[in-house]
């Protein structure tokens, strides 16, 4: 398995030191993965009670269990409030190391009982993707100091996995000729069908009149696009991963800007992951905080 | 790191891994928060979505035809104003095969608390395809009008358009 070294030492960079910088980064990380965790759940509990009336569209353990015993009696808040008390709790690294595992089986639990209306949404998969790494590393992972490195390392294969698994989606489901510009038409006129039911008037930006106009101009910007998904598995490389990152930010505005689709807790979790920031943190802080070597 | 953690880092990820496959491909691509990311990996393909449109004012004859999207005369109900989601209201207008008395009441109920005394609100389902080569035509199929607390079928269409058979 010799191939797999590489990746590995991409990932988990196993030759550079500790810094505070960087512990104290993998605690606001932390914190941020726990902020959209605790607001999305509050969200779908919110919908969930006030909208949902039937399943349409079991989703992952709601295959297996009838979900709409969740729709009332405010049950989907209380789980929310369970997570929100669990996030806490594990965040201050009080209680049993298997909190967050439990917070994660919660959190899809909510997922799949706010979404069983139909719409397949991704926008918070990167979250939920997160707080499973923290769960497995809190969990499994042998060395609480080298843990933080796991943690995000092991984000970051998922990341990079998922940008090239949709590159590959696309090339099965449609083949070579999927960024044809006319295929980008079909979609601008569905995603404009949406916002026209949402706000009720629509009219298309610049770059949608670009795009429409031109079938050339519609082709070249899905031909960027794919190819940005492809080289996502480059996040895997600490050297590539900042120009990765740019490329694929890039590729989110342009997705939101030609089909509306906005991605803001997976841009911003991009940002945040993409980038060494604790480089800069580290000309801040020359020791660890006391409350983030606590809770580590 | 130790070349004993890379390699423990690497086997936990393995078994995400394998976990990760195994829900996938027995789920169709999506257990959250699992997915292949399949969204717009069939390209091309006809697509339906649903509005709602307010035909309070509008003859009673014709707002059963069906038109283009450049012919619509009825303003658009913003679904955002009343709470409800647009992508959910679509999927739950299109994905629908059997229009039975409880998912028109879902439905009815959807909009209940919001619906103006006297008002007349027309479900649409609008549908895009792409012809001859060079141009998208949408097209609006009014389906069912919500009205006096009562929902009604169009009388323009037969009962395979609200009972699908499956093939």
């Amino acid at each position: 398995m010799k191939w797999v070294y590489p990746i590995a030492k991409g990932l988990f960079e196993p030759n550079r030191e500790n810094t505070p910088g960087e512990n104290l980064f993998f605690k606001l990380f932390e914190l941020f993965i726990l902020f959209y965790t605790v607001k999305f759940s509050f969200e779908w509990a919110h919908y969930t009670q006030f909208r949902n009336a039937e399943v349409v569209l079991p989703l992952g353990i709601a295959n297996y269990i009838d979900v709409s015993i969740f729709f009332d009696n405010y049950l989907s808040f209380l789980i929310a409030l369970a997570i929100l008390v669990i996030a806490i709790v594990a965040f201050f690294r009080k209680g049993p190391k298997w909190l967050y595992m439990v917070a994660m089986l919660l959190f899809h639990l909510l997922y799949v009982i706010r979404f069983s209306q139909g719409e397949i949404p991704h926008s918070q998969n990167l979250i939920g993707l997160s707080l499973l790494c923290f769960a497995i590393g809190l969990i499994w992972y042998p060395d609480k100091r080298t843990m933080p490195r796991f943690i995000i390392g092991s984000i970051l294969f998922f990341i990079g996995l998922g940008y090239t698994s949709a590159f590959v989606a696309k090339l099965i489901g449609t083949g070579i000729h999927w960024f044809d510009g006319r295929h980008l038409w079909l979609w601008i006129s569905e995603k404009s069908i949406d916002i026209l039911s949402r706000e009720g008037v629509y009219h298309p930006n610049f770059l949608q009149s670009l795009a429409l106009n031109s079938v050339g101009i519609a082709s070249l910007i899905l031909l960027i696009g794919w190819f940005t998904e492809f080289i996502g598995f480059t996040l895997w490389w600490h050297k590539l991963r900042p120009f990765t990152t740019t490329l694929l930010i890039a590729m989110h505005i342009g997705i939101t800007l030609t089909m509306n689709i906005r991605f803001d807790a997976f841009v911003i979790q991009l940002i945040l992951i993409g980038y060494p920031w604790y480089k800069i943190l580290d000309i801040y802080f020359k020791e660890t905080p006391a409350w983030v070597a606590r809770t580590l | 790191m130790k070349h004993a953690e890379l390699k423990s880092g690497m086997k936990i990820i393995g078994i995400i891994l394998l976990v990760f496959a195994g829900t996938v491909a027995t789920h169709e691509g999506e257990f959250w928060p699992f997915s292949i990311y399949p969204m717009f990996s069939q390209a091309g393909n006809p697509w339906t979505r649903a509005m709602v449109l307010d035909v309070t004012y509008h003859d009673s004859e014709e707002i059963w035809e069906i038109h283009s999207l450049n012919e619509r005369s009825a303003a658009v109900i913003s679904l955002r104003n009343l709470g409800v989601d647009q992508i959910d209201f679509s999927n739950f207008v299109s994905k629908t095969e059997h229009w039975s008395e409880s998912r028109k009441n879902a439905l009815s109920t959807m909009f209940s608390n919001d619906f103006p005394d006297g008002s007349r609100w027309m479900i649409v389902k609008v549908r895009g395809e792409l012809v001859q080569e060079d141009s998208v035509i949408v097209q609006i199929q009014p389906l069912l009008l919500l009205s006096d607390g009562e929902v009604m079928s169009n009388p323009l269409l037969d009962n395979s358009h609200y009972f699908i058979e499956e093939e």
